[in-house]
């Protein structure tokens, strides 16, 4: 079952959706073995929601979160991003839009371990184009937001696991995107810094920042403006609080 | 074999009695099979090496050994008489010895002579052996027919039995005519049997270059044949000749090779019996096996000393491989530890899986060092087959060689496996899990400044010691040592770029200029001072290069277009981060890059010294002329001949010597030249080293020409073989004896200047009188040297002169020929070495491939997250292309800049002489760059497209 809150409820959402996908099916083959990851799924995001979404393990939330980014193709359905069918964009294209319009963090951080801080959020900014310079002060600017400012230069072995989540933070910050995914942003933190960096993300969609996030962590989910709930690759719930 | 079981037991202990240390070693090494194939490769080669570098001793030492069958058989003993009355008498004394001493004897008669086809068109051996033999007598010396490879009668008055070599070199056979020339007079004779080059019938102890040769030009003549030349002669023609040589030969008990065994015994016997008999006795097996062994040895040392390089290219990649693994199996490793596993299992784990590779690799080297042996021996063949020592190769493969082969590089790989195991086991388990640095104790630091202060004080006393003794490893090396205990020391209380670059710097200069420093350490340097002089040269760079890395970083990033070129960027991160790693692979590519360009260098150099060497070997003439000691060329008629302004005689004999460096008792063969004033006037061939009592080189010539108890000796003397740089030249002052085997008569000599003739048989240099008065009747003027005009083409004259004087056994050449003749050949062998080099570059290629391979499964997830956030396909190809590039080039420019550093030095130091000028040799050295360079693009190809394949999401997914 898939569900359309825009179509639901059309009067909580004034404007058009910054992320509209329609009938989004994605199927995973292993030999002879097929698993239906995503099976006709809808789902409308307008500008500045904060979206959690929850479901059990293997309910098909980072396949979402994939494939609604573009990391991963689809078998069918289509994917709007600011107007932009990101599917039948091509590889470059569509990397290219990833790099100006969106932020993306990971449960793992993901950082690259032979840059440092600063130079780990600079990196979507200068693939995007930008100026060396521009983008180092960006970068800069942004750890400073987050609470490194004083941990530029470390490189992420040097850094403890909130400190590593918080440069993920700025890297998925600095290039002002539209759109910030984030796959289970806190499984790996203890409780505290868990809260801390969900404060952060509060705040920054707070700032106007449209967030998706996936997680299991109920706590978080209660927190979000939107909660969606996934089973067997399908929406089951979609609530706002 | 045995060494090899021994070490195993560890780990067949592990493999039966500990199924979890197995299952991990086995399934690791078949995880990943097409890595597991480049870990492979990578480590065999060095097997492939040091295997190849026995089977090229073994071939030469049995190429030589050969010619104990072919051209001595049954003989042992020469015994050498100055008449065939004398021989008598001595076959007779000999015969008499107790039973049990000697097995046979056979008197023989032998000359040089020029043997010829009939017709217009006639085909020559200027330098063909006439040999009286009783062919009954032969069949019945040593027991053993078939090894005297003499069969039928006795040629008969007026026929001869030719050997194998001539009647190819003639082209005739059975029932053709041949003349032979000798004494000035000639005879035609018809040829009844072709013999082969085998035993008596392949005997090579007549002339002076006897024994230099795998071919013997034999031709058997009827008992009286040399009599009747004599006799015919014109008048003083046979006055003015070399005697024939009469000798006996004897064979001891035993077989071809068992008898030599004896040869000491028998030795000791004869001279007791033939006290009083002018006669002397030979052990011409016994020298021949000798300088098969001596021979085989050398070039066993050569090529492993070169393949050195490659071998340690090899183990240094098979630590990298090590490491790698660790680093990728750390986090895995310390659960392992974590859940009960003990450091020893750890070790074991790790090692046993090494084993495995060590084990396989060392039997598929093994294989492939037969095929690397067989190849170089197929190229070695060609040069050997021309020059001044001519050797026809055979290939062959002792099993003793195989085994050792086999044993030495599973030594290597296992040593290096269990150490590196050992490190990388040392983990804390905590960091290990969480994959973090590992900090060094306070106890670490200090074991290690401890340590340091060792190795420094090691360093500094090698050093002084070195100095001292004139010893050049120590010179070479102490303060190498020294620089690592220093860097060890005060790591901890100096910052660590500026120390490492500071000591670095210091060491490159000293391996640079060392030699012009202490030049007397370095006199009579040896390939592994060279060896060694590469390693510290190479490892200075490599830490001077690694600690700098940052700086060379930013400089090729600002080149390639600086931030905007993300490629680079994010291709130059990793080797910069990981610098152990990346100065593993440079220290390969640089190692093996430095060997390869400096003999590239050293080879186009001497290619290019042609005229040089010409002007200092001719001593001031165009043509050398030898002929025929029995019947040598008129000198008056040369003299006259057109285009011919001037004539140098000299009398060449083959003389028995003993110097300083002589082993045991015995004498060694080497010829000498008695020169009169006609060659001193035009100077006479260059000099490089002359006793301080003569001011120069034309005093020099003068001393010795005026007193006979002096001589002039070339670089080469008394050395064995002929391959390699002259090792260890005889120094002014030097006492030397030589002896007339023929007579006996000796005297004493001083050395009083060394020359450069550059030709590796150049003989010894006495005046006339000195010939005269050693070698009597033998001394004759068979040598000529011949200025002629200028304009004149002196080749063709010197071939002109060879038709001329055919019956004479003239044998012309410019001098200019010659020394291109010699310097190809010895291009060809550089180019042999450059080839077997090359293997290393497959080690460092190889290397490449692996580490990017593990590169790519290493950063599957950062490459995910890289695609993730904007990065294109194309990007991470570039990266990864970027980074391979980075790491080959630099390893290439830091071989080949030290490489032409020091050949530049060494150069400059006049160690090859004062007129050899550096230049260098920009197309071949274009053309190594460049293919190395590709060819480690193309090792990087596979593994940079499978990473731009990579889907980000997958490899989140799979990541996390």
């Amino acid at each position: 079952m898939s569900v359309d809150t825009q179509l639901e409820d059309p009067g909580t959402v004034a404007v058009a959706p910054l992320l509209q996908a329609t009938g989004v099916t994605k199927t995973y083959r292993t030999g002879a073995s097929a698993v239906q990851a995503l099976r006709h799924l809808d789902l409308s995001v307008a500008a500045g929601e904060l979206v959690a979404v929850m479901g059990p393990s293997g309910s098909g939330k980072t396949t979402l979160l994939n494939c609604l980014s573009g990391l991963d193709d689809i078998d069918a359905g289509t994917v709007m991003i600011s107007g932009e069918s990101i599917h039948e964009m091509s590889d470059a294209r569509r990397t290219r839009h990833r790099a100006e319009a969106m932020g993306f963090i990971f449960q793992a951080f993901n950082l690259i371990p032979v840059f440092s801080a600063v130079e780990n959020v600079e990196l979507p900014l200068l693939l995007a184009g930008r100026p060396a310079r521009a983008a180092r002060a960006a970068a800069r600017e942004t750890l400073e937001r987050v609470g490194l400012g004083h941990r530029l230069d470390h490189r992420p072995a040097e850094l403890s696991g909130g400190e590593q989540q918080r440069v993920t933070v700025a890297r998925a910050l600095a290039g002002r995107p539209l759109l910030v995914w984030a796959d289970e942003p806190t499984g790996n933190l203890d409780t505290e810094t868990a809260g801390a960096v969900m404060d952060l993300l509060r705040e920054l969609n707070a700032d106007g920042l449209t967030l998706l996030l996936v997680t299991h962590d109920d706590e978080i989910g209660a927190a979000a403006g939107r909660r969606v709930v996934m089973r067997d690759g399908e929406i089951v719930s979609d609530e706002r609080q | 074999m045995a060494l090899v079981l021994v070490l195993s037991l560890p780990f067949l202990y592990v493999v039966a009695r500990k199924p979890v240390l197995r299952r991990l070693a086995v399934r690791n090494a078949r995880r990943r099979p097409r890595e597991t194939m480049l870990v492979l490769l990578g480590s065999l080669l060095g097997t492939a090496i040091i295997t190849g570098s026995y089977i090229v001793g073994d071939t030469l030492e049995a190429s030589i050994r050969r010619s104990a069958y072919t051209q001595l058989g049954p003989v042992d003993e020469v015994v050498r008489t100055q008449s065939p009355e004398v021989a008598v008498s001595v076959e007779r004394t000999v015969r008499a010895l107790p039973a049990g001493t000697v097995d046979g004897t056979l008197r023989i008669l032998g000359v040089e002579a020029a043997v010829a086809t009939l017709g217009s068109n006639p085909r020559a051996e200027p330098k063909a052996t006439l040999l009286e033999v009783d062919f009954a007598d032969a069949r019945r010396f040593g027991g053993d027919p078939a090894a005297t490879g003499i069969v039928g009668a006795t040629p008969a008055p007026g026929e001869a039995g030719i050997g194998a070599d001539l009647a190819r070199t003639l082209a005739v056979g059975r029932g053709d005519r041949v003349v032979v020339n000798a004494y000035g007079a000639r005879s035609e004779l018809t040829v009844v049997a072709e013999l082969p080059r085998l035993g008596i019938a392949g005997l090579s102890i007549v002339g002076v270059g006897s024994g230099q040769s795998s071919e013997s030009p034999n031709l058997f003549v009827a008992p009286g044949t040399v009599a009747r030349l004599q006799a015919d002669a014109p008048q003083g023609a046979a006055a003015a000749a070399s005697p024939p040589l009469s000798a006996v030969l004897v064979s001891n008990h035993g077989d071809v090779l068992d008898g030599a065994v004896r040869t000491e015994e028998v030795k000791g016997v004869l001279h007791g019996a033939l006290a009083g008999v002018p006669a002397t006795v030979d052990p011409a097996k016994q020298h021949l096996l000798r300088s098969a062994k001596t021979n085989g040895d050398q070039f066993t040392e050569l090529f492993s000393s070169i393949g050195f390089f490659s071998v340690l290219a090899g183990i240094l990649l098979l630590v990298n491989i090590f490491v790698m693994l660790a680093q990728e199996r750390k986090t895995e490793l310390g659960m392992m530890r974590a859940v009960g596993l003990r450091r020893a299992g750890l070790v074991g784990s790790f090692a046993t899986e090494g084993w495995l590779y060590a084990l396989a690799a060392s039997a598929i080297g093994t294989v492939a060092g037969l095929g690397v042996g067989r190849l170089v021996v197929l190229v070695a063949a060609g040069i050997f087959a021309t020059g001044d020592f001519t050797l026809e190769l055979r290939y062959h493969a002792d099993m003793a060689s195989i085994q050792q082969g086999f044993t030495t590089g599973f030594l290597i790989s296992l040593v290096t496996v269990v150490v590196t195991s050992l490190w990388v086991s040392r983990l804390n388990v905590i960091r290990a899990i969480r994959d973090l640095p590992e900090p060094e104790s306070r106890r670490q630091r200090l074991a290690t400044a401890v340590f340091g202060a060792l190795v420094a004080v090691l360093g500094v006393a090698l050093t002084l010691s070195g100095i001292s003794g004139d010893e050049p490893f120590s010179v070479l090396g102490g303060p190498a040592v020294a620089g690592l205990g220093a860097v060890l020391l005060l790591r901890r209380w100096l910052p660590r770029r500026a120390l490492v670059s500071l000591v670095s710097m210091g060491v490159l200069v000293w391996a640079v200029l060392a030699f012009e420093f202490f030049p007397e350490a370095f006199e009579n340097t040896d390939i592994p001072v060279f060896v060694e002089q590469g390693i510290i040269l190479t490892a200075a760079a490599v830490a001077l290069v690694t600690q700098n890395q940052g700086a060379i970083g930013t400089f090729v990033r600002r080149l390639g277009g600086g931030s905007q070129n993300m490629s680079l960027h994010l291709g130059l991160a990793y080797p910069l981060a990981r610098r152990f790693r990346t100065g593993m692979i440079l220290t390969m590519y640089a190692l093996v890059v430095f060997t390869l360009t400096f003999i590239t260098v050293l080879s186009h150099l001497f290619e290019g010294q042609i005229e040089q060497f010409t002007r200092k070997a001719s001593g001031g003439f165009d043509i050398l002329l030898a002929s025929n000691p029995a019947n040598p060329v008129p000198v008056d008629t040369v003299r006259k001949t057109e285009g011919v302004v001037a004539v140098a005689e000299q009398a060449v004999v083959a003389g028995e010597w003993r110097s300083p460096t002589t082993e045991g008792e015995g004498y060694d063969g080497w010829p000498l030249a008695g020169f009169d004033e006609t060659l001193v006037a035009r100077g006479g061939s260059s000099l490089s080293e002359i006793d301080p009592a003569y001011p120069d080189q034309q005093a020099a010539y003068r001393a010795v020409l005026a007193n006979p108890s002096l001589a002039i000796v070339g670089e080469f003397f008394l050395q064995e073989g002929g391959g390699g740089p002259p090792e260890a030249p005889l120094e002014p002052g030097a006492k030397l004896t030589v002896r007339d085997a023929l007579s006996g008569r000796s005297k004493e000599l001083t050395v009083a200047a060394v020359s450069e003739g550059g030709f590796t048989n150049e003989p010894a240099l006495v005046s006339r009188r000195t010939v005269d008065e050693v070698f009597g009747p033998l001394a004759t003027t068979n040598t000529l040297l011949l200025a002629v005009k200028p304009g004149t083409d002196a080749q063709a004259l010197a071939e002109r002169l060879n038709g001329q004087f055919l019956a004479n056994g003239a044998d012309a050449d410019s001098f200019r020929k010659t020394v291109g003749e010699n310097l190809a050949q010895q291009t060809q062998f550089f180019r042999l070495m450059q080839g077997y080099l090359a293997l290393g570059l497959v080690v460092g290629i190889a290397g490449l491939g692996v580490v990017m391979v593990r590169a790519v499964r290493e950063r599957r997830r950062q490459i995910g997250v890289l695609r993730s956030l904007g990065f294109e396909s194309g990007a991470v190809r570039k990266a990864f292309v970027a980074e391979s590039a980075f790491v080959a080039l630099e390893g290439v420019v830091i071989g080949c800049l030290l490489a032409n550093l020091t050949a530049w030095r060494l150069v400059g130091s006049e160690v090859f002489g004062e007129d050899m000028s550096f230049n260098v040799p920009w197309v071949q050295l274009g053309l190594l760059v460049f293919g190395t360079f590709l060819a480690s693009l193309l090792a990087t190809a596979t593994p940079a497209q499978q990473a731009s394949k990579i889907k980000p999401a997958v490899a989140l997914r799979l990541a996390d």
